[in-house]
């Protein structure tokens, strides 16, 4: 993946693409959600949105998850605009190109690990077997790889988000979004679970971290703040390009 | 930016057997809850199912009594003049009976002015009358002795006479042994025979019957038939009921009455209709009390499991994948209460049934057109769980169509029911009232509908 020869060629295929976002919700007063976002996410990037409570990155998540539609504005996922979709099409984009980490984990308690992760991929319409393959491919990904039979009662809370983190990767999605996906664990264990994203997006996976933790974001390549709703910060240290050492832009200066 | 408008084909689909496993997955997990809300449309279920299977066991009962009597049996009798004066049967007319196609045995009796008594010292006739007759009645009537034989070619010519069954037990004769006799106009004949009770010829039970010749030779009397009776083709017992009466009587149709015995016995199994029919009302409100049961508890189960709407939601369900699941969750449990309930209705049936000692459907011959309703009737009901869903799946459709109340990442958890903000998409649980209406309107339609069916 250390393809850092060539950064001034580097294909920037946008997986998504927000134009001039905007919610707003009605009430005494109205609320602006989201004002005015735009912003451009290209394959394999490794990005952290990070805002203070009620900056609007939670209706930033459920639109870029297409949970949500935008009042004004356009976004697009891998060049399809959202607002063509209907129910099913979307339902159709949740299930195969987007892949979801919950702070909570939202696993079901009375299934396995395994049949957890294979629940991924129950919306593709791919059979038992080969779902089963796959969820144990992805959860040896994770380093869960023997924990296949653990119902989530009986795995902490590290290794439910691990199993959780399988679940949104199993279909090899385009993009990945974690909803503050250490805000449920202790530091040590937030710690490998940022280090498994990290880690997952060197293998190429296209990762938005939403989180409130600034500590959690600094270690990310990218980070985009929220404020108000507004964009008030898009910082990229380093190539644009995922998480790499900073020793070939430090080879250009 | 370059945005292609077309959608990709992109599809979310979900296997039947998925869906299958997913829809029954809520009911797995737990099972006390399943349990307790199956047993209350299982009762529903059991007491409709007890009651129309117990009516009906006891209406066949009886039926097959009766056919086991026989339906094709006939009775003629004289009916009233133009006067008002009781008419006459002609004496030809067992004869001209006879002679109908279909008719297959045809007997007489004649009714004699004359009483009979225990001995000739009394003139208690005990409401007893004398019938003169001819052998083949015993075979017509399909008759039983208790006692002795009926009357035959000889003993038809000579006096002595057949007691039927409350003759016999008025006359105080239950037995042959001694000789018996009784006295018809002081003249003494000798019992040879008791008959068994005839359900369907009571008149006969309080008869003493004699042959015709003994009567014409020790009575004087003159023959002339008070009554006929007749068996015929069972396929053709209307057929020949309607031309009888111009058989009799060519002159005079209208003084003649054509009657069959059996209707009055099939007119008492109509009887208990109206009770079964308020038994049958209570055991749809338990029916119903069922489903709102099945109905409360996947309203609680929808607003509990949003978490999980929200997460299939966002593993790419599409509406109808959740509207499926929890139909197919109500629908598995009515299933399952309904079987637990069939069962438990029909055990109940059949144990009254033996209790009651009716007769069993292996009782009945394996052609009896009637066997089928012996059996206690397993009322097909429409499981009510499809329609008690229909309310739950509505407050699930309108939780999926608003993904940013029922998504996990949004974190609120205000508002008992999901209420949908702005663009006009929480359509669905517009009117929770309709939904209540619509339901258990739809849900009498389909009950009124399997009962009558």
């Amino acid at each position: 993946m250390a393809n850092a020869e060539a950064p001034a060629t580097a294909p920037s295929r946008a997986v998504l693409e927000l134009t001039g976002v905007s919610k707003h919700y009605s009430g005494s007063p109205p609320v602006r959600a989201l004002d005015d976002v735009t912003l451009s996410v290209d394959a394999g990037e490794l990005v952290a949105i990070v805002g203070a409570s009620g900056s609007g990155k939670s209706t930033l998540l459920n639109i870029i998850g297409t949970l949500d539609r935008p009042t004004e504005g356009q976004i697009a996922i891998e060049q399809t605009a959202v607002a063509t979709l209907s129910d099913a099409g979307l339902a159709g984009l949740r299930s195969r190109r987007i892949g979801f980490v919950f702070q909570q984990f939202h696993l079901l308690e009375a299934a396995t690990a395994l049949d957890n992760v294979a629940t991924g991929l129950i919306y593709q319409g791919i059979r038992r077997g080969r779902r089963r393959a796959m969820a144990k491919e992805a959860l040896d990904r994770v380093g869960l790889g023997h924990r296949l039979d653990h119902k989530p009662p009986k795995l902490s809370g590290g290794e439910r988000q691990r199993v959780a983190i399988a679940r949104a990767i199993v279909g090899d999605p385009a993009i990945v979004l974690a909803d503050e996906p250490t805000g449920n664990l202790d530091s040590r264990t937030s710690a490998d679970i940022v280090d498994l994203l990290i880690r997952l997006n060197r293998d190429g996976s296209t990762i938005i971290i939403i989180t409130h933790d600034q500590e959690l974001a600094a270690s990310l390549p990218r980070r985009v703040t929220l404020n108000d709703g507004r964009v008030v910060g898009d910082d990229t240290h380093g190539a644009h390009l995922p998480y790499q050492t900073p020793e070939p832009t430090g080879a250009a200066l | 930016m370059t945005i292609t408008p077309l959608a990709p084909k992109w599809r979310s689909k979900l296997l039947a057997a998925d869906a299958l496993a997913t829809g029954t997955q809520g009911l797995r997990g737990r099972k006390g809850r399943t349990f307790m809300t199956a047993i209350g449309i299982a009762i529903g279920i059991a007491s409709m199912v007890a009651v129309i299977g117990i009516s009906s066991s006891s209406k066949a009962d009886l039926i097959a009594e009766i056919d086991k009597l026989g339906t094709n049996l006939l009775q003629i009798q004289p009916g009233n003049d133009l006067a008002g004066n009781t008419a006459k049967l002609p004496v030809e007319a067992p004869a001209m009976v006879r002679r109908i196609g279909p008719v297959e045995q045809a007997s007489s009796v004649s009714r004699l002015n004359a009483g009979v008594q225990r001995n000739q010292y009394t003139d208690d006739s005990n409401g007893l009358d004398v019938y003169a007759t001819e052998p083949h009645l015993f075979d017509t009537l399909d008759g039983q002795l208790d006692e002795g034989r009926f009357l035959d070619a000889q003993t038809a010519t000579v006096p002595t006479v057949v007691l039927g069954s409350v003759a016999a037990e008025r006359l105080g004769i239950d037995a042959l042994v001694g000789g018996p006799v009784v006295s018809i106009a002081g003249r003494r004949f000798a019992v040879i025979g008791i008959l068994e009770a005839l359900p369907l010829n009571p008149d006969i039970d309080r008869a003493v019957l004699i042959g015709n010749t003994a009567a014409e030779r020790y009575l004087g009397a003159e023959i002339v038939p008070t009554a006929i009776y007749l068996r015929t083709n069972p396929e053709l017992v209307e057929d020949v009921r309607r031309i009888l009466a111009r058989t009799v009587k060519p002159a005079d149709p209208n003084e003649v009455m054509v009657s069959r015995p059996s209707d009055a016995l099939e007119a008492r199994a109509q009887v208990d209709q109206n009770l079964q029919n308020l038994l049958l009302g209570l055991g749809a409100v338990a029916l119903l009390v069922g489903g709102v049961g099945i109905a409360n508890v996947m309203i609680i189960s929808v607003l509990e499991r949003r978490g999980e709407i929200g997460l299939r939601r966002a593993l790419g369900a599409k509406r109808t994948h959740i509207a499926t699941q929890f139909i197919l969750e109500s629908a598995s449990l009515a299933t399952l209460g309904g079987v637990i309930g069939t069962a438990l209705g029909a055990t109940v049936t059949v144990v009254y049934a033996r209790q009651q000692d009716w007769l069993q459907p292996e009782d009945l011959p394996p052609e009896s057109p009637r066997r089928s309703h012996s059996a206690p009737s397993p009322v097909s009901i429409p499981p009510p769980g499809p329609l008690a869903s229909t309310l739950p799946t509505q407050y699930a459709r309108a939780d999926a169509t608003c993904p940013r109340r029922t998504c996990p990442m949004s974190r609120r958890q205000d508002g008992l029911l999901p209420r949908c903000s702005g663009n006009g998409r929480g359509r669905a649980h517009g009117s929770p009232l309709a939904c209540v209406i619509g339901s258990t309107t739809l849900f009498w339609i389909r009950a009124a509908m399997s009962l009558y069916a």
